[in-house]
């Protein structure tokens, strides 16, 4: 299955659902169906199926797939051309296109290359009006119309359902290195941050982990700082001698980013706390030392805290949320226990958030309660 | 594109007498002009015909729209008052910056009012800790980068026009630029807006201080084209200057050549920070005027390249460069020996409209995107349609993103030479089209584009637009008529 004729598919299963008020679940290969709010009785509408890329022009560096492609299909017919989707959401690499886009989950490479708003260029949808709707284009720069794909992308599904999307590829470097610093105490921590803000060169990633984290990623059990570096020989010299200048630095394995990309267990409760940049230094110390078990990790160059809390019966997920809450800047809870959700403001509560709701998925069917918006 | 001289005829959305047919008792524009003076003072409102004429027409020739009126704020709290005040009354209101659009969107009908926002014009605050920086909608691009340099940064979109155009305007435009190829669109830099809305409320989109959350309106809102409200104040992300610049000129006898080296540049993963293209008449254009840049008049094409950042790396990736124009078949590549030959490249590049401008009395500039696989047999048949409608067509462009301009010098008093050069710009659009591009990529739609959307988008899909637009103005009173043609809409299903 794939193509048009799978986007009828959609649309027709759309249109009886709407017909029937039966509300739907979308699900690519099932790595969301914990994340974000409950959704209640509802019926799946798979799209795992419909996997295929359609074009794949890599003198553009452009590449359409249908939403049920998975990111390790795009990494296989990339790689071979040197080219890459420069998202690494956490999960599997086994996730959709389309669950990466609708959620607009990203990863590390964030830090250089953005999230999936930054990444995708044009999406095919079937609106929860049963409608096809095409949004932006397979070229690089396109400002014809309203952003549609824009307001698709991280609505989680409850818009519309993405069949199809076209994103943009980056070139592989030449090389692509990761090191590894220790993080410096507390007390240093504005001041080292402040110095690594204004290298003269953005790495591909720079991600702080904290001591529990290192240690189930194989590396020594201390707060690290991991930078993939990019470029060519010349640059990732240059590259290394100035992050040297910060601390002790020692390589690591590449295969670092997979592990961090699946280092949260199974039941995890998961936030993420964002801040200026500038202020990274002050909710680091509490979001890295929870307890002794809690995993923390945080994309220095977006001020973002991304906490895992695991799972156990003994009012750690309490102390947790309480920890959080100390934190001044924005909460985003990606995962929580059912009845957490209860004390999480809505964020499509807005008038305009509403309207666009009732435009695009009238009956309401489409995910329905996942962002926490009243019926 | 249409070359109009009066109302348009196509301009979708109601016209003036539907207006006040629907809305019913249209207030007198009289009295409209008293209560907008009672908010701005009597120097901020023109009224009279020839006070209104510069705001009848924009960067583009061929349009001209007298407005109802035109008030200009000078406080954010007045803008809110004449927003406020338009809602009251139920008219329509077109914000303007600098009215360097290329599209004709800043144009308003005869029921509409022009908000001018060019006197709100103050940065209001630089972070340079977090590289933001905040600003009213009338600040002028180029004036953003100039006091963020202090800090060592710099405002990245940069259009040609950025000693003119607004922050603002590029937000409703999702404005480009040569150097977006590396650094990404307007939509890339802004964190956040203060906005109001038609009805008079103001509300915040995105999130200056962190991640933002729910649906992506702030995305919806750049490159809206005034249809959604009006930005009080924008939050962009400035960028650090790169510690090493390097500027190429290389130079060809075919325009085929420049595009081939284009291609292999991009294909073979070079990032640079602008790679830009201008051919023949361009070159000669621009020799023959106060710009001149030191292009080789002779050449059939020039690539302006240029690359970035830390100093270490950067000339193994001006090496490459270098031998895939060679390979393509370049004369020579001549690389910038300082600042102030690179500047007077630049110069030479961003000043080419200016330049095209003194060898006709009209020059059309249009704005398309292709594939950038694509770029030499679309370059090809643009020729093709130049010599079918007897036109001359400039080509200077931003090849790197497969971003065209191709540029018609006319004179709009000629009748013939006008319908040949409108029907060669349709030609160009479909050609575009068919190779699988988009009909605008920094221009925006406004009315000048409005009759090739249902060429590149379904009932279904623009009638989505409209539904997106609803939201923010469900009288649509922002900018009417402009980006979407409403009856190409299919209607939309429970909206």
């Amino acid at each position: 299955m794939g193509g048009r004729v799978s986007t009828v598919r959609v649309q027709e299963r759309v249109r009886e659902h709407v017909a029937r008020g039966a509300p739907v679940r979308i699900v690519g290969r099932g790595g969301w169906l914990d994340g974000g709010r409950p959704v209640d009785d509802f019926e799946p509408l798979s799209l795992a199926d419909d996997r295929a890329i359609v074009e794949y022009v890599a003198g553009d560096l452009t590449l359409t797939a249908r939403a049920g492609t998975t990111l390790s299909d795009i990494a296989a017919a990339t790689g071979a051309e040197g080219q890459w989707l420069a998202l690494d959401p956490f999960g599997s690499r086994n996730g959709t296109l389309g669950a990466t886009i609708a959620t607009g989950s990203a990863g590390p490479l964030a830090h250089a290359f953005g999230t999936p708003r930054d990444t995708v260029l044009g999406l095919e949808v079937v609106t929860g009006g049963g409608e096809i709707v095409r949004a932006g284009g397979r070229v690089v720069k396109n400002v014809a119309g309203f952003d549609l794909t824009r307001l698709f992308t991280g609505a989680w599904g409850t818009l519309a359902v993405i069949t199809e999307a076209t994103v943009r590829l980056r070139a592989r470097p030449e090389r692509d290195e990761t090191v590894a610093l220790l993080v410096p105490a507390d007390g240093a921590l504005g001041d080292w941050l402040a110095r690594l803000r204004i290298l003269p060169f953005t790495p591909l990633a720079l991600e702080m982990v904290n001591s529990p984290l290192s240690a189930t990623l194989g590396l020594e059990p201390a707060a690290l700082l991991l930078a993939r570096l990019g470029g060519n020989d010349d640059a990732v010299r240059a590259q290394r001698q100035l992050l040297g200048a910060l601390g002790d630095m020692r390589d690591v394995p590449a295969s670092v980013w997979s592990t961090l990309a699946t280092a949260e267990p199974n039941g995890a409760s998961v936030a993420r706390v964002s801040a200026p940049p500038s202020r990274l230094h002050a909710i680091w110390p509490v979001l890295s030392r929870i307890d002794a078990g809690s995993l923390a990790h945080a994309t220095v160059g977006r001020g973002v805290v991304r906490s895992i809390c695991a799972p156990s019966d003994d009012g750690n997920g309490q102390r947790w949320l309480a920890a959080i809450g100390t934190c001044e800047g924005t909460h985003i809870f990606e995962r929580l226990p059912a009845r957490a959700w209860r004390t999480i403001p809505c964020r499509v509560d807005d008038p305009i958030s509403r309207a666009v709701r009732t435009a695009f998925d009238p009956a309401r069917i489409l995910n329905r309660g996942i962002l926490g918006e009243v019926a | 594109m249409a070359l109009h001289t009066e109302t348009p005829s196509r301009a979708s959305g109601p016209q003036p007498e539907q207006a006040q047919d629907r809305r019913g008792a249209l207030i007198q524009t009289e009295a409209l002009a008293s209560l907008l003076a009672a908010i701005v003072g009597e120097r901020g409102v023109l009224a009279r015909p020839s006070e209104l004429s510069a705001y009848s027409s924009d960067g583009l020739p061929g349009y001209r729209l007298r407005p109802r009126l035109a008030v200009f704020p000078h406080t954010t709290q007045q803008l809110v008052d004449v927003v406020r005040l338009l809602a009251r009354k139920q008219c329509p209101f077109v914000a303007r910056g600098a009215g360097t659009g290329l599209s004709a969107g800043a144009l308003a009908r005869g029921d509409a009012v022009v908000v001018g926002l060019n006197r709100l014009n103050r940065i209001i605050s630089i972070d340079p800790l977090n590289r933001l920086a905040v600003v009213e909608p009338g600040a002028v691009n180029v004036t953003l980068s100039r006091a963020a340099g202090a800090y060592g940064l710099h405002y990245a979109p940069d259009p040609s026009s950025q000693t003119a155009c607004t922050i603002g305007g590029n937000v409703a435009e999702n404005s480009g630029g040569p150097h977006c190829l590396k650094y990404g669109v307007t939509l890339n830099h802004v964190v956040a807006l203060k906005v109001i809305l038609p009805s008079g409320e103001i509300t915040t989109l995105g999130n200056a201080d962190g991640e933002a959350e729910g649906y992506d309106l702030l995305g919806a809102f750049v490159g809206s084209e005034g249809c959604f409200g009006i930005a009080l104040e924008v939050t962009v992300r400035l960028t650090p200057n790169p510690q090493g610049v390097r500027t190429l000129l290389a130079d060809f006898t075919s325009i085929d050549a420049g595009a081939r080296a284009t291609s292999a540049i991009i294909a073979a993963g070079i990032l640079p920070a602008a790679l830009e293209m201008m051919d023949g008449p361009t070159i000669r254009a621009v020799e023959a005027s106060i710009y001149a840049a030191g292009y080789p008049a002779d050449a059939s094409a020039v690539l302006l390249i240029e690359l970035d950042g830390m100093d270490e790396g950067l000339d193994a990736d001006v090496q490459r460069v270098e031998a895939h124009c060679l390979a393509a078949g370049a004369r020579t590549v001549r690389i910038a020996a300082n600042e102030e030959e690179r500047t007077r490249l630049w110069q030479g590049r961003k000043k080419a409209f200016g330049a095209m401008g003194r060898i006709a009395p009209d020059l059309v500039v249009q704005d398309a995107v292709i594939p950038r696989t694509r770029l030499p047999d679309v370059l090809r048949e643009i020729a093709a349609i130049a010599e079918l409608r007897q036109i001359q067509v400039c080509n200077v462009f931003h090849a790197g993103d497969g971003n065209l301009h191709p540029n018609i010098g006319y004179d709009s008093r000629n009748p013939d030479e006008s319908r040949r050069v409108g029907l060669a710009m349709r030609d160009i659009m479909q050609a575009c089209i068919d190779a699988g591009g988009t009909i605008t990529g920094e221009h925006g739609v406004g009315l000048d584009k409005l009759e090739y959307m249902p060429k590149i988008f379904s009932p279904e899909s623009l009638a989505a637009q409209c539904a997106l637009r609803d939201a923010f103005d469900p009288e649509r009173r922002a900018n009417p008529g402009k980006v979407v043609p409403v009856h190409s809409c299919r209607e939309w299903v429970g909206a």
